[in-house]
């Protein structure tokens, strides 16, 4: 029942943020202070998803051996600043960690 | 560009043009099919999801959040704020779309994702007769969104069976980095993305996975102070 709620409430949300300016609203009656702070939305909301991800993924900070994650991650960041497509962080991502992860189980 | 664009040329063009990305947003999607039915939504629940709010960030971050029981207002929000960016995009675009009949722009609104709002924004600036521009967005838009519904079927079916020791979880945070690494093109971007981060980290023990929202405000206050500064 509330995984309906949240689906509900979510579809609803993501549709008005898109449909804002383009359907009910004209943007230059917005403050250029509130348009500036919009064009800083993706870099922090993106790392502010990745960095746990990464460096603590459990939850607790891990910068170790035994936090493969981070090592794998900061492959993936430079693939995509070289390659700049997705495809370029997600598969060198994933095989970095599949390599490492294994190489980890051989150690210990 | 052909000066003389038709609506149906444009429509062709923008599919074909958006086909190359595909090769990044179709693992997204079946990733994200996975990840709602690890999350304990039923198949049903998991493509409902996708097919009414089409973005795999918001329904990422609202899986995450369903996974760890948060409260449904919480997990409305956080979804919304990973969603800001759309409130950006849609100002940018509506001069553009200003001229067509509002049921248009429902559709193309509903249709919006990150990847057609780059290409299309690009396309609209370009010069030339610019009346059947909407074409070519809807049909980039529209390959991206049935793509997108097809590679989630499929991750919420094939959800079930894949071993929890093939880690595929991390390739949501590699789709997180190959969208962050783009959007960092100026020096207050990196700094708003840097603050984010240590934010993120520092306040990861935040109920509710308030450190997002917390984490967000904050380097978005960086980028902003950055701005301010270098202006000066």
């Amino acid at each position: 029942m509330s995984h309906w709620l949240v689906i509900l409430g979510v579809a609803a949300l993501t549709f008005s943020l898109r449909a804002s300016f383009i359907v009910f609203a004209d943007p230059h009656r917005f403050p250029h202070a509130f348009r500036q702070a919009l064009v800083f939305v993706p870099p922090s909301v993106l790392a502010a998803i990745v960095a746990p991800g990464l460096l603590a993924p459990d939850g607790a900070i891990a910068l170790g051996l035994d936090n493969p994650r981070a090592l794998a991650g900061l492959v993936a960041i430079g693939f995509a600043i070289r390659w700049r497509t997705p495809l370029a962080a997600i598969a060198s991502g994933m095989t970095s960690l599949w390599l490492l992860q294994w190489g980890l189980a051989r150690l210990g | 560009m052909d000066a003389t664009a038709s609506p149906r040329r444009e429509l062709v063009d923008g599919a074909r043009q958006i086909a190359p990305v595909l090769v990044g947003t179709v693992p997204f999607g079946f990733v994200a099919g996975v990840v709602a039915v690890a999350s304990g939504l039923t198949p049903l629940e998991g493509v409902a999801l996708s097919v009414l709010s089409f973005s795999g960030i918001a329904q990422l971050v609202a899986c995450q959040l369903m996974a760890a029981d948060s409260p449904v207002l919480i997990t409305i929000a956080a979804a919304g704020v990973v969603s800001l960016r759309f409130l950006m995009y849609s100002a940018a675009f509506s001069p553009h779309l200003a001229h067509l009949s509002r049921r248009w722009r429902l559709l193309l609104a509903y249709l919006m994702t990150d990847q057609s709002f780059a290409m299309s924004v690009k396309h609209f600036s370009e010069p030339g007769d610019a009346r059947h521009r909407h074409w070519h967005f809807l049909g980039s838009a529209l390959t991206l969104y049935v793509s997108w519904q097809l590679a989630v079927v499929i991750g919420v079916v094939a959800g079930a069976q894949v071993p929890a020791s093939w880690s595929l979880d991390f390739a949501v945070v590699l789709c997180f980095i190959a969208l962050l690494v783009p959007a960092v093109r100026t020096r207050a971007d990196l700094a708003a993305a840097i603050v984010a981060a240590a934010v993120a980290l520092a306040a990861a023990g935040l109920p509710f996975r308030l450190s997002l929202v917390v984490a967000s405000i904050a380097g978005i206050a960086a980028g902003m102070a950055i701005e301010l500064w270098r202006k000066k």
